[in-house]
């Protein structure tokens, strides 16, 4: 078996961005190791777009310092900023960026040219890299005449092809339909893999980061809310705002009950009084918590579950048919729940249920 | 493009092409005012430079020109509400209905303005003067006492004035109505109101701040207008302040001092209207520029739309046929009336026109200078462009203003200031072309760069930052990307350079030399020396030189939209 | 320069011994007064002092003058069909206009012009006060009384006479309501439709000075409420006439009537029993010019007969030439024929120039 040693390749720290006069990234710091895709993720006005621009070179920071391999590109102490041209990146753009006044080929080539490379070098290379993104065809048509899928992998084509050790995002799918969507970010996927780049991606769409990323950056107002693999951004959020956007959670907030704790558990009474069983994976545990169970976790059903830790009467509120999954509304003690079913048969409103949650499910949130 | 990329202590070439230029629109701009403010505050003898002494009598003087003052407000404010009336008719009318031949109309607006006001001014001239006005020939000949129009009253001269320089007011209300949100008028209509009621209530509110915006501006263009009231205005003793500085400048001896004064308090009220013009567009959360632009709802007019079709021909009519046929009338005649006797035809006009040696240098000095404008006004006003919008080089935003700065000084005041300017100067230029060069390039500093800005935004940043990310170094994405992509509009900017100084005449009045002599101002001095039928011939004459630069442009441009307007 | 003074005049004499004996008394004191630098070249049909060949080398010529447009152009083309070789320029602009202008330039410095023409002679005297006129005695100066060359010559000499009378529309006004003198123009009937010259006009200083001696301040106070429309040139003048924009003219220049009445315009024109007034047209070449040659040449050519024929018959023109030997006018009217109104002392004349502009352009309402 064979280890391969993940090395920084490139390391952000304490990143400060200004908008004109507005804070738009107020300290931001992560790495990405060689060949992992890293996804800066969270909603618009967040600040992920300027970090990734900071990446680029194509934003001036105003504070902190930015390495590729090691060697500062930015750096506000040593008054070191390398120009965007030079840091040796590729980007694909969110409007595709694509130039109407060349040829597909001329396009794809551009950064090829501007390397110097001869004729036969350019031609070969250049075919190679339409042939990944299936566009060989389109090579003489002109650029302008082009979907807006065709002028994604143009773009994409077109940032590979000069080899780049690094691959930066910028929302790059934001602007096709969900089913090209969906089927694009396989294909991104799979291209990344196989040429081995490291990628730096910015997304506000939660199944893109998910599915592509191989760790995630969820920010908010300019600062790094988590960092995790898209396993332990979902099931294991440290905050309220990271559960509740990285899918859909429930809150649940309530006084700890020491002298419940059994089992490695801790306990919450809810102000109702209701006692519901969680897990404190680590995190500091105080007087007053807050746990999150995540909609699709809560289990229903009609019958009392028997050896269930977690288990309580409920009544149905509502029921919302949502084709895949039905979405349940729940009044328990004196809080509203949300359940999100597969396959469930309908309930009408008013009905008495039982709802179950494995306590491994119930997460207890950082400070 | 941004220059987040040089290193501490090593400035970029991009620094060094964006201050050079931006030093020398700053020399172009400041060195005139700085003459025209030392002139206005001179109270010492005249005869004598530089001042003995300074002070504030020239501007009390102004006191006493009360008349001058008030005709200035009349003729501006009656020309501005004509202009807009005017503009906003047309502008509904190309915008929101369905009437015929709307894309044709929209170029065609804008024709009276690129055709000289000078030419408008010369044709109603000989349509509405009570006596020999061919209007007023016509009618009296229907039987009818005295004269159906005077066109030299300050009505007649709004009129003018509105109807050839009002295109700017249709080209930003239209601007305006094509930014509007449909679905906003829809909403309304949806609920039930009637389409008028949605007008009242919905469109014009919306619309309003930014009529009211291009009311401001209107308003600051007319009050620099010169050409119209020269002709129209002086023959009554008619003055508003830029003919009064005209005469004072002319008279003997010249009271400069007083003219200076008017000049600087005129173009002090037009900084403020255009500052205020600002901050009306800027305000507002309607974004005119910025922002998607939507197509807005056409409304099926039906029948009505045959009516409105009529309408715009009567426009373009008035504004365009009716002068040049008149003073293609008048340049056959000897002596041009209305019912001319068959003897009184003649094409002795003409001949005399391109023989006289003053008329051949003088049309081939404005080609050469339009050429030259043209050319080199492109590559400065494009390097300004990119320094003001798109570099991010500190200090960008005060060259803005500088190069926007004559924007709100009439034409007629900055080559006042210009005269002395380069009366002073070591190297020859006065009395050159190179004086009209530089006074052209000064002048439409604003026209060129907002021209060439507006084709610049359309650009989308992310193109040349892709270039960046593709290794290209400034020259080089530069050279390979945004040239190419600017090259439609830097011809359409090329050719409005060479239009508007062929037709060009308050600078050009004063600066003419011996030796300089360009076409507009010649056609002026023509009015003013010799047979009106001979100037209605010169007239012609530089008509068809600015048509055919601007059949060219129009067949450029129509890609690009609507033909901009300064 | 040393010369053989007495050679010269020997030689000048002989050349011009039957037209000039008479005038010999007279010319002498000023040729023995000034240096000259060699004896006068004959070209074409008349005499020079420019050194043709050299006037020629310089190949220009820049001439400033208060005429219109056409009437410039019309010196100018009659000057270059003689001597092609010399390149001509102009700038014209109303009397006022034009000297305010050549002082301004020469006082920072730019000598550019070669030859002026000034409608006025009170600018005249200023100018050579100041120096501004190169001093050149023509040999054509033989041909002008001493009162029509400046004084001393050889600065600026009198190209011409422009009288003018009323004129008016003759379709408008009918025969017996016609003006006949000059207190007609200020019978209110022409309130509103009369015309007059700018206060940059030479002729129109003229005329304000002359009519006032003659009648009084008061004649000016009563024309101001004739609210009279003022013109630059005498073109505009004719022109409104011709079409009935105005319906009479306070000054109607004889030399433009011709013109116009040739045209088939209905025009008539008035001699006052008064007399008519009239301005001398003074030309003089310019100190330091940049042709000096050429300047000098132009000023004999437009002293000698060939030239005053061209200044009389040029369309644009008309001038009444005061050559002694001067053929009359094209109309056959010879200017002895008009009574003349022109100022006897210039020098009273000139100190009234400040009066004359604040009443005139107070009156115009600037």
């Amino acid at each position: 078996m064979q280890v391969t040693i993940k090395t920084p390749h490139i390391e952000v720290e304490r990143l400060e961005v200004n908008f004109g006069s507005v804070p738009a990234v107020r300290g931001v710091s992560f790495s990405v190791v060689h060949g992992e895709q890293l996804t800066l993720l969270g909603p618009s006005g967040c600040g992920k777009t300027t970090t990734l621009r900071a990446i680029a070179g194509l934003e001036r920071p105003r504070a902190g310092e930015i390495r590729i391999d090691g060697k500062p590109v930015y750096s506000a102490d040593k008054g070191i900023d390398i120009p965007a041209e030079k840091r040796g990146l590729s980007m694909v753009f969110q409007s595709y960026a694509i130039w109407p006044h060349m040829t597909v080929f001329e396009n794809v080539a551009y950064g090829l040219r501007v390397r110097r490379a001869d004729t036969a070098e350019v031609k070969d290379k250049v075919e190679h890299a339409l042939n990944l993104v299936q566009m060989s065809r389109f090579a003489d048509r002109r650029a302008s005449a082009l979907s807006g899928g065709q002028q994604q992998r143009v773009a994409l084509a077109r940032a590979f092809v000069f080899q780049p050790s690094v691959l930066l995002f910028d929302e790059p799918l934001s602007n096709l339909d969900a089913k090209l969507r969906a089927d694009m970010r396989i294909e991104l996927r799979e291209l990344q893999h196989r040429l081995g780049i490291t990628s730096v991606y910015v997304t506000h769409d939660l199944e893109e980061a998910l599915a592509m990323s191989d760790r995630i950056v969820v920010m908010r107002d300019g600062m790094v809310e988590q960092t995790g693999t898209p396993d332990e951004i979902y099931g294991l959020p440290c905050s309220a705002f990271v559960a509740d956007f990285v899918g859909a959670s429930n809150l649940i907030r309530g006084r700890h009950r020491r002298d419940l704790a059994a089992d490695g558990l801790i306990a919450l009474e809810t102000p109702s009084g209701q006692v519901i069983f969680g897990t404190a994976y680590g995190r500091p545990v105080g007087d007053e918590l807050i746990m999150s169970v995540r909609t699709v976790h809560l289990q229903i059903s009609p019958l009392r579950p028997i050896g269930e830790r977690n288990a309580w009467p409920a009544r149905v509120e509502k029921t919302v048919f949502q084709g895949d999954f039905t979405t349940v509304h729940i009044l328990w003690g004196d809080q509203s729940l949300i359940a999100r079913c597969a396959a469930f048969d309908p309930l009408p409103a008013g009905q008495e249920v039982f709802i179950t949650v494995d306590p491994k499910r119930v997460v207890l949130l950082g400070a | 493009m941004s220059v987040a990329g040089a290193s501490a202590g090593r400035v970029s070439p991009q620094a060094i092409a964006g201050y050079g230029v931006a030093a020398v629109a700053a020399v172009l701009v400041l060195y005139p005012v700085f003459y025209l403010l030392q002139a206005a505050f001179d109270v010492g003898d005249p005869q004598i430079r530089p001042p003995t002494s300074y002070g504030v009598d020239n501007f009390e003087a102004l006191f006493n020109y009360p008349q001058i003052m008030l005709n200035t407000l009349v003729v501006s404010v009656a020309a501005t509400v004509m202009a807009l009336v005017i503009g906003f008719v047309m502008a509904w009318i190309l915008a929101r209905t369905n009437v015929p031949g709307r894309r044709a109309f929209e170029q065609l607006m804008v024709v009276p303005y690129y055709l000289t006001p000078l030419l408008g001014a010369l044709a109603w001239s000989m349509l509405g003067s009570p006596e020999s006005g061919f209007i007023n020939q016509v009618w009296r000949a229907l039987g009818a006492t005295g004269s159906l129009m005077d066109i030299n009253t300050p009505y007649g001269i709004a009129w003018v004035m509105a109807l050839f320089e009002g295109s700017v007011a249709f080209v930003m209300i239209a601007a305006v109505m094509k930014s509007m949100d449909p679905s906003l008028e829809e909403a309304s209509q949806v609920i039930g109101a009637s389409r008028l009621r949605t007008m009242l209530r919905i469109t014009l509110p919306l619309v309003v701040p930014g009529v009211l915006g291009a009311a401001v501006f209107v308003f600051a263009e007319m009050l620099g207008s010169f050409a119209v009231a020269l002709v129209l205005g002086t023959p009554n003793r008619y003055y508003v302040i830029t003919t009064a500085i005209y005469q004072l400048i002319q008279q003997y001896p010249p009271r400069v001092q007083v003219a200076a004064a008017m000049g600087v308090s005129l173009f002090a009220v037009m900084f403020l209207m255009l500052f205020v013009y600002r901050r009306i567009i800027t305000a507002g959360s309607y974004a005119t520029i910025t922002g998607k632009a939507f197509r807005p709802r056409v409304a099926d007019v039906g029948r009505l739309r045959y009516v409105l079709f009529g309408l715009c021909m009567l426009y373009l009519t008035v504004a365009v046929f009716l002068p040049i046929a008149t003073l293609l009338y008048a340049s056959v005649q000897k002596i041009a009336v209305a019912f001319p006797a068959a003897d009184n035809f003649t094409l002795n006009n003409f001949t005399a026109a391109m023989s006289m040696n003053a008329v051949r240098s003088a049309l081939t000095n404005s080609l050469i200078l339009g050429f030259a404008t043209a050319t080199i006004g492109v590559v400065l006003m494009g390097l300004l462009a990119w320094l003001i919008y798109r570099s991010k080089l500190p200090g960008s935003g005060l060259i803005e203003y500088v190069v926007m700065f004559p924007q709100a000084v009439p034409r007629l005041v900055f080559a006042f200031g210009m005269m002395w300017a380069w009366l002073v100067f070591p190297i020859l230029i006065y009395g050159t072309m190179w004086l009209l060069l530089i006074a052209y390039l000064t002048v439409f500093l604003p026209l060129g760069v907002r021209t060439i800005a507006g084709v610049m935004l359309q650009i989308d940043k992310s193109l040349e930052e892709c270039a960046q990310m593709c290794g290209a170094s400034w020259a080089y994405r530069t050279r390979t990307v945004s040239v190419p992509l600017l090259v439609p509009g830097l011809l359409a900017a090329w050719l409005l350079l060479f239009i508007a100084s062929v037709r060009e005449l308050g600078a050009s009045i004063l600066l003419m030399g011996p030796h300089s002599k360009v076409i507009t101002p010649s056609i002026v001095e023509s009015w003013f020396g010799t047979a009106s039928e001979l100037t209605a011939t010169l007239a012609l004459i530089q008509t068809m030189v600015v048509a055919a630069a601007m059949i060219v442009m129009m067949m450029v441009t129509r890609r690009l939209g609507a033909l901009p307007v300064d | 320069m040393a010369h053989k003074v007495h050679g010269h005049f020997t030689r000048r004499a002989l050349l011009k011994a039957s037209a000039a004996l008479p005038l010999v008394g007279i010319a002498m004191p000023n040729v023995l007064a000034q240096p000259m630098s060699k004896s006068p070249t004959k070209v074409l049909d008349f005499e020079t002092n420019a050194d043709v060949a050299k006037a020629e080398q310089e190949g220009q010529l820049v001439f400033y003058c208060h005429e219109n447009e056409a009437g410039t152009a019309g010196i100018m083309q009659g000057f270059n069909k003689d001597f092609p070789k010399i390149k001509t320029s102009y700038v014209r602009a109303q009397t006022g206009a034009l000297y305010s202008k050549i002082l301004a330039e020469r006082q920072a410095g730019r000598f550019d012009v070669d030859v002026i023409q000034l409608s006025d002679l009170a600018p005249a005297f200023d100018f050579q006060k100041k120096g501004g006129y190169e001093h050149y005695v023509s040999p054509e100066s033989g041909a002008y009384k001493k009162d029509n060359l400046s004084s001393p010559n050889g600065y600026f000499f009198w190209t011409g006479v422009d009288p003018a009378g009323i004129a008016y529309n003759s379709d408008k006004v009918a025969a017996a309501d016609a003006p006949k003198g000059w207190h007609d123009i200020l019978n209110p009937r022409w309130k509103g439709k009369i015309s007059c010259k700018i206060s940059a006009s030479g002729l129109q200083f003229v005329q304000w000075y002359m009519l006032r001696k003659l009648y009084g301040a008061g004649f000016w106070k009563e024309f101001a409420k004739q609210q009279p429309h003022a013109f630059d040139s005498r073109v505009q003048l004719y022109d409104r006439l011709a079409k009935a924009d105005d319906t009479i003219t306070a000054i109607g220049e004889y030399p433009a009537y011709i013109l116009f009445k040739s045209r088939g315009a209905k025009v008539e024109f008035v001699a006052p029993p008064d007399g008519l007034v009239a301005t001398p047209l003074a030309v003089g070449a310019v100190n330091k010019a940049p042709h000096p040659e050429a300047a000098k040449l132009f000023v004999d050519w437009a002293m000698s007969k060939r030239g005053q024929a061209w200044y009389q018959t040029n369309p644009n023109l008309y001038y009444a030439s005061v050559r002694t030997d001067a053929p009359p006018m094209p109309t056959g009217v010879s200017l002895s024929q008009f009574k003349l109104l022109y100022p006897s002392d210039w020098d009273e004349y000139s100190k009234e120039s400040p009066a004359f502009l604040k009443e005139w352009n107070g009156m115009l309402g600037l």
